[in-house]
Order: structure tokens, then C-alpha cells, then sequence
């Protein structure tokens, strides 16, 4: 299968490089029959990446390349990339089974198969069995995003490339069917590279995830690197909840270096050497009544109940504080502290 | 091919044996017989006290007075009239080509609101026909039209033979004010475009704003004028504002109904080009031209203005018409009703006209009419007018518009919707023929390429009477493929292509196996257009077809009209027939193709 690498790739819109940078040296591994994801907030570059792959984009500067043959010049209908859009994009004056045939007009069917065969194993493959004859507009959105699924995958493709796929569906009908989109993918063992701006989403599917912002790649990593080990500040409020603080180192005391903050200081686990000003971050699930160390006042602006659990809003010092409690509380002002081990210190900006 | 004849009008307004000059337009501007009162401004211009004293010396001059009038000769039914004392001013041929404009707008505007009205709140039968129907009356071919309200108010005419069954008339309405009978069919012609646009706009109004101002506590009727209103209003000026301009360039209804007695400025051009008065057409010309560009560009900005419309979330539902006889017997529905009765009487009326027209004379059935075309083709001299080279002529060059015009106006649109910015440029240069009159543009084509063109090194560029025609045509009809195909290409998902490319097609593919068939309605829809436009001009026509044989059915119509009503009115029936046959097989052609 295939290994996809980006290496420096920038873009920018405009003429000679002047006008707005859309992406900025990113540089990003995608590796074989790896589940990919890109997520970002809306204009982060996530999609201009991925059509930079598709070949829909060239980018002003860097290089991509598909097991190490950079793809600069080739066009889309010559990389053997599979795309599936937000709109589907399906044909509409084409059957189920034309569209999903559609790429096999231009590539042999894998294995020797005919086209009706890979058709068949297709729609199979996405519980559509014998849909094949309907059109497009008597299809549910959902089985829509199938069949555009299914099209993708037709022609066997190196590379799978989908771009907020499931945003237009609803939350219950998305979850289902990034079970599905999941396990085909691991089926197939096909690299793909998923676009979405919901990080809930793309810490739940992904082997691994890009975080990008403003053009640039914050952070690559696994789900639970990300969420636990968040490089950047960006990264720490994007992803999740979470209480970002900062402070001034004030060296140890004891076990603990500590950082001040408005007169009150703080036991961290570890700061790196030589910082003075320190970033870290606390996630709401760390913060607890029964915690000894680090404690802080909290006055309750709101509570939102979760189900297993309840997130407060509140407030100390007039930063705002977010909390992960078992109930909800009966007093407006309540206390909570964390263990230094559970604050994360974030080393890049 | 648009640009060019165009230029040599202008050219021709402002040489003089070949030097440049500008007293074409100060003998026209300084004229009185043109500009009317006008004319001492153009003189004088500094001058402007003496000009301010005769304004205010004629608004002191007005003077409104009530009385009974029995205003149908020869019947005497007194009505209160109200007469509004307007001392005679000297409009001049410009001030009276604006004064019958702007009637006709209001008269459109009057006529299209109600249908507007009824088409966007009721539901009944044939409402969708009727209301993809609004577009016909733009390409019914104008002189059929004009020869249909003849039949129907002329002295033998279809309402004179009622009236006679009555005891009645006959009633000479035509001679009697011919300036009303345009301006009914003016509003033939234009109050459905302006039902049309308006109706588009009704229906984009999302029901849930007027159900948020109810909610709100606006009664039904305050909500119409706070919510529906402000949406509608932008539409009715671009149905009003568009009439304006049509009806400013108005040149076979005029010239079949009224004659040089109602002059406009296109049938004055085309009369100095009849006299072989060149320059004089050209000036004039080129002053029209000025002025409805001037208009259209009002227009063009406007519209843009306006695009910032939203589409409705939800539509607005609709009533019933007539959901059981109590209701159909209140007040709203009876008002509906006489409504109809008068769009009936303005739309359907002309059209049964002509086919009654053509099978009948004062006295009965006939088949005379016809009898005289079949002789005509039979016995005539070449030099007269025979109908079946007329027909032959019609097609050919319809067949010919269609393969010059469709591929021009879908190029037009591909140019338009990937264009991005420039694509506006384009769009507004592309949309231009709309703005510059047939008379116009064939008097530059005739000039230009009829006569002939002197090209560096002694060559010539010249082009037969056949191929002139087939180029206005083709100029008067591509705008109408580009409005079929743009919309259509500009909400297709640019996903679409994409998918298709990385599915493994080229761009080329891409074009034919998914974004031309998804066009492929607004094509045919387009063609039908095209041909029709060209089946029933007859503005350049006219002048181009002058003294050959290239003359097309429209100047055939015209042509028996100027001496026998009834012949004209059987070949305007014969071009009626033509074009809704051509409708039926481009659309049974189309039907075959989208599939």
C-alpha cells in the first residue's frame, strides 16, 4: 500500500507569493494503512491540505509524495487517489450503481473482477446491497455518504482522502457510520486521510491526528498523546476541555518546583530547566474537592449536566475555570485542587 | 459581431464626408421635432433663467376639473371623468418614445401585480403551466402579436363582431386611440415579465420571517407591509425598470399599430433608412442607443444591488383558489375572477384573434385568406411576396441561429461562471445585445457588412443579405442559451468535477460525462429560445431582407399587412403555428436527450 509524506508544503493564494498564506511548511508522514486525521478550526488549512494531495491544488512550495515519488505535476485523474467530499458529489443523472461504476470507466477492476462484480462487492461492502438501480435523490444522506464511500473505493485506490465526510448527517446516524468508515478502512488496510473540525470526533477515529491552525501543523500524534501531552497552548484549549494557566517559575520547595501566580503559588511535577515563564494546563477530570495540593477558590457561574458526569463554569481570580464534578454542586463557591503530576507543562507557544 | 456594426453606426453618426464632426447631433438635439421642448435647452444651455420661467409658467398652467363624459363614441353611458388640465407640451420624438414607456410600464405593472399576486398565494390547476407560460409572450414573435391585436380591435376585428352580435359598433378602436391599443399589447408583452420576476421574488420570501413578525404581534396585513413588501419592491422596479427599456426600443407593434402617426424613435430610424437618410438614422441611432444603454447600466447596478437576496428556508404555502363555492363567492375570489377575465381578454384574446381572424371576414367562415397565400405562391411574380420562401427562409435561418448561438452563449457561460470577477465583466459585455434595438443593429449590419467594409490593401469585407440576418439573429438569441445554461453550470458542486477527476476522468470527460448532461436542459431549453427568437425578429430583419429575397415570415406578415388586413392576419396564423411547432419538437428532442 502507501506511505504519504508532505514535506514542507506551503500555499499561497495570490500572485508571485504575495497574497494569503493558506498553508505554511507543513510537514506531516501518513503511514501505510494508517487511519490519518486532520482537524482544525474552520479555515486552519485542513481542507486546502487535503486538495493538495488530491492534486485539485498545487502547492507554492514543498513537495508530496506517494512512496517516495513526489506527485508535483500529475493530475488528479492519473495520482489513484479516492476522494469523498462533505456534498457527496454524487452524479445525480447516474444510478447507484453508475456512479459507483463511474471510476471503473478509466481503471480496471481489481483482482480480474468484472465492473458488475466490483459494483456488487462495492455496494456490500456499505450494506447497499441492491440499491444499485435506485438514483441518487431516493437515497437518505447517510446511504448517499455510502455510495460516495463506495465510489471512492471502487477503482482500489492507494490513497483514501475524505473531507468532512459525515457533517452534514446527524450526531447519531455520524456515529454509526464512522464505526463503519473505520472498519472498512481497517479491512482494507487503506491509507486515509479524514478532514473534520470536531476533535471529539477525530480523537475517537484516528491512529493518529495532525492539529493545524492558521496554516500550520501544531501538533502530530496519537489520540491519547494529544489530549494528555498537548504541545502547544492552541492544542490544549482545541482539544477538550481544559484550564490553561500561566506563571512565574519561583524555584522549589521541597519535592516541587513552584510557579506563582497572582500571589499564589503552585506544585508542579517538572519544569524544563532555565524557563521563567511557565504555561501548563489542568484538565477538568484532575481538578477535585479532594485534592491536598494546589488548591484553588472557585465561585460557580453554571453547571451543564453531562449524564455520568456534570461540567461547571466558574471562576477564580477572574480566570475561567472549567470543572469536571461527579454531581452538581450545592454551593456557589466550592474548592478544588490537583495533584502536580496531573498538570501538564506546555513547552512550545 | 456585435461590436462591430454598432461601431459603424457610431461612425456614420459623426463623420461627414469624411471628417469627424458633431452637427448630426446638434441638428437633432436643437430640433424640436426630436427632443420637443427640449430642444431650447440643448441651443441655449446657459440660459438657464429663461429655461426655469417657462417651466414654472407651465406648471402654473395645470388645472384639474370633474365632469361626465360618455367616452365610447356612439354609446352614451356618462361616466364621472376626471380630467386633469395638462397645457400641451411639445414632447418631441424622444419625449414621446419615453411618454408611451412609461404608460406602457405602468400598464404592465398593473396587469402583472395581480397575476403576480395570484400565481405566488393560490393553488389551482395549471398554476405551473401558467405560471413557465409567463416567459412566452417575450418570444412570441412581435409583428404576430401586433397583427393579433389587429384582429381582434380592428374594424372587422374579433370584438367588433361580438359587438355587432349585440346590436353594437362597430367601433373603430384602432383609428379611434391607437396609442392605448399599443399599449395594451405592450402589456401583453411585459406584464408577464413582470408577474414573472415578481412571483420569483414571492416565493423566495421565507414564510417563517412573517410567521416570527405575527409572533411578534404584526396583524397579517402589517406583516405583508413590513416582511413581504420590502422583498417585493426591488423585483417590481426590475420588472418595471426592464419594461422601460423594451419598451423604449419598441419597434413592430408601433410601426404595425400605429404607423409614422405614432412614431417612436425606432420606427423613425427605421423610416430615414427607408429614405435612404443614413446619416440621420445614425445619429438617431446612435442617441437611443446612449439612452438604453444609460438605462440598462441603471438596471445592471440595481440588480447587482439587490442580489444580496436570500433564498427562502421555507416557502410559503398556498391557498386553494376556489376550495368550495362559499368561498369562491367572497369578495377576494370574485376580484380574482373579473381579473381573470380581463387577463383572458388582454392575453388569450389576440392570439384567438388571429386564428379566428385568418378563417374569417366580416360575414362568416372563409377560407379566402388563405386561399390568396396558396395563389400568391402559386401565380405570384418573384417579385412579390411569396409565403412558402418566407416559411423556407424563417427555418433556414433559424437552423442556422441555432448552430451559431447555442455553442456562442454555452462559451459565454462557461467564460461567465469560472471567470470568478471578470466573469461579471464578461457577463454585463455578453448581456449587451439585450440593450442595443434590432433597428440599430441591423442598420450597422447593413452599413457594415452588407455594404461592405474597406480593408487595408484593397480588400473587401462583404457578406450576403442571408448571412447578415443569420448574424443578427444569432446576436439577438445567444443571450437567451446564456441564460438558460449559467444558472445551471454556477450550482453545480465544483465537487462533482473533482470527484469525477480523481475518479480517474480528464477534464474533458469530466465536461461530457457530468457537467454537460447536468446542463443539457438549460441547452435545449436555451435552443428553443434561440430559434424562437430568430423565427419571430423582425426588427434588423426588416432592414437587412429590404429588396431581396431574404425576407423571413415576420416581413411577410408585415408586408401583407400594408395592404390587405386579412392575408397578414392568415400568415400570422401560419407563423404561430411555426414557432409552437418548434417549441413541441425542440422540446421532444430535448425530452430524448436528457435522458
Amino acid at each position: 500500500m502507501t506511505e504519504l509524506r508532505l514535506e514542507d508544503v506551503s500555499k499561497v493564494y495570490g500572485a508571485d507569493g504575495t497574497g494569503t498564506s493558506a498553508l505554511e511548511d507543513v510537514d506531516i508522514t501518513v503511514r501505510d494503512g494508517e487511519f490519518f486525521t486532520l482537524v482544525g478550526p474552520s479555515g486552519c488549512g485542513k481542507t486546502t491540505t487535503l486538495r493538495t494531495i488530491a492534486g485539485f491544488e498545487a502547492p507554492t512550495d514543498g513537495a508530496i509524495r506517494f512512496d517516495g515519488r513526489g506527485v508535483a505535476g500529475v493530475p488528479p485523474e492519473r495520482r489513484d487517489v479516492g476522494v469523498v467530499f462533505q456534498s457527496y458529489a454524487l452524479f445525480p443523472h447516474m444510478t447507484v450503481a453508475e456512479n459507483v461504476g463511474y471510476g471503473l470507466r478509466f481503471r480496471e477492476p481489481p483482482d480480474g473482477k468484472t465492473v458488475d462484480d466490483r459494483v456488487t462487492e462495492l455496494l456490500e461492502l456499505v450494506d447497499l446491497e441492491g440499491m444499485g438501480d435506485r438514483d441518487p435523490d431516493q437515497l437518505s444522506g447517510g446511504q448517499r455518504q455510502r455510495v460516495a464511500l463506495a465510489r471512492a473505493l471502487a477503482p482500489a485506490p492507494d490513497l483514501l482522502l475524505l473531507d468532512e465526510p459525515m457533517s452534514a448527517l446527524d450526531a447519531q446516524l455520524r456515529e454509526s457510520l464512522r464505526r463503519q468508515v473505520t472498519r472498512i478502512q481497517s479491512e482494507l488496510g487503506i491509507t486515509t486521510v479524514y478532514v473534520t473540525h470536531d476533535q471529539a470526533e477525530a480523537l475517537a477515529i484516528s491512529d493518529r491526528l495532525a492539529v493545524m491552525h492558521d496554516g500550520r501543523v501544531e501538533q502530530v500524534g496519537r489520540p491519547q498523546e494529544i489530549y494528555r501531552e498537548p504541545a502547544t497552548r492552541f492544542v490544549a484549549e482545541f482539544v477538550g476541555d481544559n484550564n490553561v494557566f500561566e506563571g512565574d517559575a519561583r524555584g522549589r520547595n521541597g519535592e516541587y518546583p513552584q510557579v506563582a501566580i497572582d500571589g499564589e503559588t503552585f506544585s508542579l511535577a517538572a519544569i524544563p530547566d532555565g524557563t521563567d515563564r511557565v504555561t501548563f494546563c489542568v484538565r477538568p477530570g484532575a481538578l477535585s474537592q479532594a485534592a491536598d495540593h494546589n488548591r484553588l477558590p472557585v465561585t460557580v457561574e453554571t453547571s451543564e449536566f453531562l449524564g455520568e458526569t456534570v461540567r461547571v463554569n466558574g471562576r477564580w481570580n477572574g480566570r475561567r475555570i472549567v470543572l469536571q464534578l461527579p454531581d452538581v454542586p450545592e454551593s456557589d463557591e466550592l474548592t478544588v485542587g490537583f495533584a502536580p503530576d496531573d498538570a501538564h507543562v506546555i513547552d512550545r507557544d | 459581431m456585435l461590436y462591430l456594426p454598432v461601431g459603424v453606426v457610431f461612425v456614420e453618426a459623426v463623420v461627414d464626408d469624411g471628417a469627424a464632426t458633431l452637427s448630426f447631433f446638434r441638428a437633432v438635439l436643437t430640433d424640436p421635432f426630436y427632443v420637443g421642448v427640449l430642444a431650447d435647452v440643448f441651443a441655449e444651455p446657459l440660459a438657464v433663467r429663461t429655461h426655469l420661467e417657462s417651466l414654472g409658467g407651465w406648471l402654473g398652467a395645470i388645472s384639474v376639473s370633474v365632469s361626465l363624459e360618455s367616452p365610447l363614441p356612439g354609446v352614451s353611458l356618462p361616466v364621472p371623468w376626471l380630467a386633469l388640465e395638462i397645457p400641451p407640451i411639445r414632447k418631441g420624438l424622444f419625449g414621446f418614445t419615453a411618454y408611451q414607456a412609461a404608460l406602457s410600464t405602468v400598464a404592465s405593472v398593473a396587469l402583472g401585480l395581480p397575476a403576480a399576486y395570484v400565481l405566488a398565494n393560490y393553488e389551482f390547476r395549471g398554476r405551473r403551466t401558467l405560471r413557465s407560460l409567463t416567459i412566452l409572450p417575450f418570444v412570441l414573435p412581435g409583428i404576430m402579436v401586433a397583427v393579433g391585436f389587429y384582429a381582434m380591435f380592428g374594424r372587422t376585428g374579433t370584438l367588433n363582431q361580438g359587438l355587432g352580435i349585440l346590436g353594437l359598433g362597430p367601433i373603430p378602436f384602432i383609428e379611434w386611440n391607437p396609442l392605448a391599443i399599443v399599449i395594451v399589447a405592450h402589456a401583453f408583452y411585459n406584464a408577464p415579465l413582470v408577474a414573472r420576476v415578481t412571483v420569483a421574488a414571492w416565493e423566495s420570501v421565507d414564510a417563517r420571517s412573517v410567521e416570527t413578525a405575527r409572533s411578534l404581534g404584526a396583524s397579517p396585513r402589517r406583516a405583508f407591509r413590513d416582511v413581504v413588501v420590502p422583498q417585493l419592491l426591488p423585483a417590481v422596479l426590475t420588472g418595471a425598470l426592464l419594461t422601460f427599456i423594451f419598451t423604449f426600443m419598441t419597434f413592430p407593434i408601433v410601426l404595425a399599430l400605429g404607423g409614422l402617426q405614432l412614431a417612436t424613435v425606432e420606427v423613425w430610424i427605421y423610416d430615414r433608412v427607408r429614405r435612404l437618410a443614413y446619416s440621420e438614422a445614425a445619429t438617431l441611432a446612435v442617441l437611443e442607443t446612449l439612452l438604453s444603454l444609460a438605462l440598462t447600466y441603471a438596471y445592471l447596478r440595481y440588480e447587482s444591488a439587490q442580489s444580496g437576496l436570500a433564498r427562502a428556508a421555507t416557502a410559503p404555502s398556498r391557498t386553494p383558489l376556489f376550495p368550495d363555492l362559499r368561498t369562491a363567492l367572497s369578495p377576494r375570489r370574485l376580484a380574482i375572477v373579473g381579473y381573470g377575465l380581463v387577463a383572458l381578454v388582454v392575453f388569450v384574446g389576440p392570439l384567438a384573434s388571429l386564428v379566428v381572424g385568418s378563417v374569417t371576414d366580416g360575414s362568416g367562415f372563409t377560407l379566402a385568406h388563405y386561399a390568396f397565400l396558396l395563389e400568391r405562391q402559386l401565380e405570384g411574380a418573384s417579385y412579390q411576396t411569396l409565403p412558402w420562401i418566407a416559411i423556407r427562409n424563417s427555418l433556414l435561418f433559424g437552423v442556422a441561429t441555432l448552430a451559431v448561438a447555442v455553442p456562442m452563449g454555452v462559451v459565454v457561460s462557461v467564460v461567465t461562471v469560472r471567470a470568478g470577477r471578470g466573469g461579471t465583466i464578461v457577463d454585463t459585455l455578453a448581456m449587451l445585445p439585450l440593450a442595443v434595438s434590432g433597428v440599430v443593429f441591423g442598420l450597422g449590419l447593413l452599413q457594415g457588412l452588407v455594404f461592405g467594409v474597406s480593408l487595408p490593401g484593397g480588400w473587401r469585407f462583404q457578406v450576403t443579405g442571408g448571412v447578415a440576418i443569420v448574424a443578427a439573429h444569432a446576436v439577438a438569441a445567444y443571450p437567451f442559451v446564456t441564460r438558460n445554461v449559467s444558472p445551471l453550470l454556477s450550482t453545480l458542486d465544483p465537487a462533482l468535477v473533482e470527484s469525477a477527476r480523481a475518479l480517474g476522468a480528464s477534464r474533458y470527460r469530466a465536461l461530457r460525462d457530468v457537467e454537460l448532461p447536468l446542463v443539457a436542459s438549460g441547452i435545449v431549453a436555451g435552443a428553443a429560445f434561440a430559434f424562437a427568437i430568430s423565427i419571430g425578429e423582425f426588427s434588423s430583419t426588416v432592414l437587412l431582407a429590404s429588396g431581396s429575397q431574404t425576407y423571413t415570415m415576420p416581413v411577410a406578415v408585415e408586408r401583407y399587412l400594408g395592404r390587405r388586413s386579412g392575408p397578414a392576419i392568415a400568415m400570422g396564423t401560419v407563423l404561430l403555428v411555426v414557432t409552437a411547432a418548434s417549441f413541441v419538437v425542440v422540446d421532444r428532442v430535448g425530452g430524448r436527450f436528457e435522458q
